[in-house]
């Protein structure tokens, strides 16, 4: 069962176009990525399915039903910025968010201590530093213990140490079976606890699906010799790989993940009377796919 | 939903003080400004509501801050993004304004019956009564009006700024301006509609020589009419507006 499905979303601030026809699915249970440059819809997208903005046309369903305030009490969500009364604090803002979710009071201290925030949990919010803040936002989300979760940008202003520990904790959350719809610009964040992904530019949606598919690792053979014109005609006889391209000094050939033999093609090379001055495998990175990806 | 109303009081736990504070210097402030007869039964009730009329831009400035508050720390996206439906949020907002004034009301009404008392020696007299009750209608158009430009500019220097200009100047003198043209139609301007519910309270056969009687029915009317526009396109604006 999908728990998200968008159809045709498409949003205009005045003339700016902010989505231009987005549509995909998240099935449950998934950790949901969505990547994609500062200024590419994610906030909006997101902003849209919890009534915040309205779409300029298009429309989408939330566990096959259209968007309602009662299906939003059973979701959690961090949107952008953390949202909080400055002047109270912490327990007073979350027993807000829990009254209007109609969820009790007792899980309250439960989701500051998860979040490490139960001893200062009677100060102010104004008092708070970003991290902090950003702490009490995810304990909101977590407030009656919610089948999906929204974060936007859930690591923003954190430590390394809180970055790691929300990456545990988003991993923990996954593993309880609950659907993670996260959107994010860290793309090692998505690498590392994301199972689908969709990657928007400037309000397109480029690709989605399965992270293993979207975000597939390439080898990328690095070879360059003396007499590069020769080369090029010999390397044009070898098979395997995907794809080949010319860089500044060198030719740059493209396999599947795991394909490449550097062994094989240094040998063919030789065989034919070349002998090489660079041979490289490098390891594609995440940034580059996903620079590739953004750029077309 | 009672519930959370409460926290809405505890919200705004700060204005409510500010609020208490201002009402309960109103009869100084009055009295300062008169101390004659006009404070006994019958007339206390049109005194008081009278000169309590010209401090009714303190609900509308509690309903500003309580409105743009909101907008200032994001709080009103993050209601809607924990469950809240914008129509919730909004009548919310729009019951508020009728608890304010409904409070703002009944101090007035305890202050006019003090007045009354300690005046005339003990009896206590409801005619004119209905004073009160204009006085409701007036609290309440003015903390529509905040609600409307609270909602229309979401910043609170310049919801306050246009509310104190509207309020002090700008439409009395559009009414003035519309009075002089075409004799009567400015008495109906939102603001006039309800404040002329109550004439001034003093020297009534002077006042009755150079203006001339309200005409309660129609003000009413115009007042309702007022009040209904403001809370529609209050609740309209804030159901369609991307937040």
């Amino acid at each position: 069962m999908n728990v998200l499905t968008l159809t045709n979303i498409t949003k205009f601030y005045g003339r700016i176009q902010a989505l231009n026809n987005v549509s995909f699915t998240v099935p449950e249970g998934s950790v949901f990525g969505i990547l994609g440059p500062n200024g590419s819809g994610k906030t909006t997208m997101l902003g849209i399915i919890m009534d915040i903005l309205k779409a300029t046309s298009g429309n989408f369903t939330i566990y096959g039903k259209p968007a309602s305030a009662e299906i939003r009490k059973q979701i959690g969500t961090l949107l952008e910025t953390p949202n909080f009364y400055h002047y109270l604090s912490a327990e007073r803002n979350l027993a807000i968010a829990a009254e209007i979710k109609g969820k009790g009071f007792d899980d309250i201290d439960n989701a500051l201590r998860k979040v490490n925030l139960y001893e200062r949990k009677a100060s102010k919010f104004s008092t708070y530093s970003l991290g902090m803040k950003q702490r009490l936002a995810i304990a909101s989300c977590l407030l009656g213990n919610p089948d999906i979760l929204i974060f936007d940008e859930p690591t923003n202003g954190l430590d390394p140490v809180g970055i790691a520990e929300i990456r545990e904790l988003i991993k923990k959350l996954a593993s309880e079976g609950k659907t993670i719809i996260m959107a994010s610009h860290m793309l090692d964040e998505v690498e590392k606890v994301c199972t689908h992904v969709a990657i928007l530019k400037t309000g397109n949606l480029i690709t989605a699906g399965n992270v293993d598919e979207v975000l597939v690792n390439e080898d990328v053979v690095e070879i360059a010799a003396g007499d590069m014109q020769k080369l090029e005609t010999v390397l044009h006889t070898l098979n395997g790989y995907s794809s080949m391209r010319k860089t500044n000094n060198a030719f740059q050939l493209l396999y599947a993940n795991g394909t490449s033999s550097l062994e094989d093609v240094n040998r063919i090379c030789f065989n034919n009377g070349i002998v090489l001055n660079h041979l490289q495998l490098k390891k594609k990175s995440l940034e580059t796919k996903f620079l590739e990806l953004t750029n077309n | 939903m009672i519930l959370f109303l409460l926290s809405l009081f505890g919200i705004n736990y700060i204005t409510y003080y500010i609020w208490s504070h201002t009402t309960s210097n109103a009869p100084a402030q009055a009295q300062a400004f008169i101390g004659e007869p006009p404070f006994q039964f019958p007339y206390v009730w049109k005194t008081i509501t009278y000169w309590s009329g010209f401090l009714l831009f303190i609900p509308g400035l509690l309903i500003i801050i309580s409105v743009t508050n909101e907008y200032s720390f994001k709080t009103h996206r993050q209601n809607i993004i924990d469950g809240l439906s914008r129509t919730q949020f909004i009548m919310i907002k729009i019951i508020l304004t009728i608890i304010i004034s409904l409070i703002s009301t009944i101090a007035v009404f305890l202050i006019a019956l003090m007045f009354g008392i300690s005046e005339g020696g003990g009896s206590i007299s409801f005619d004119n009564v209905e004073y009160i009750a204009y006085f409701f209608i007036q609290a309440v158009t003015y903390s529509a009006i905040g609600l409307l430009f609270s909602l229309l500019f979401k910043r609170s220097g310049i919801s306050i700024g246009v509310f104190f200009l509207f309020v002090a100047v700008l439409e009395r003198m559009v009414s003035a301006i519309t009075n002089h043209y075409i004799d009567g139609v400015g008495d109906y301007f939102p603001l006039r509609a309800s404040s002329n519910l109550i004439p001034f309270p003093f020297f009534k056969n002077a006042v009755k020589m150079i203006t001339k009687e309200p005409n309660i029915p129609y003000l009413l009317i115009a007042s309702g009419i007022y009040l209904l526009a403001y809370y529609f396109i209050c609740k309209r604006k804030f159901e369609t507006d991307d937040l």
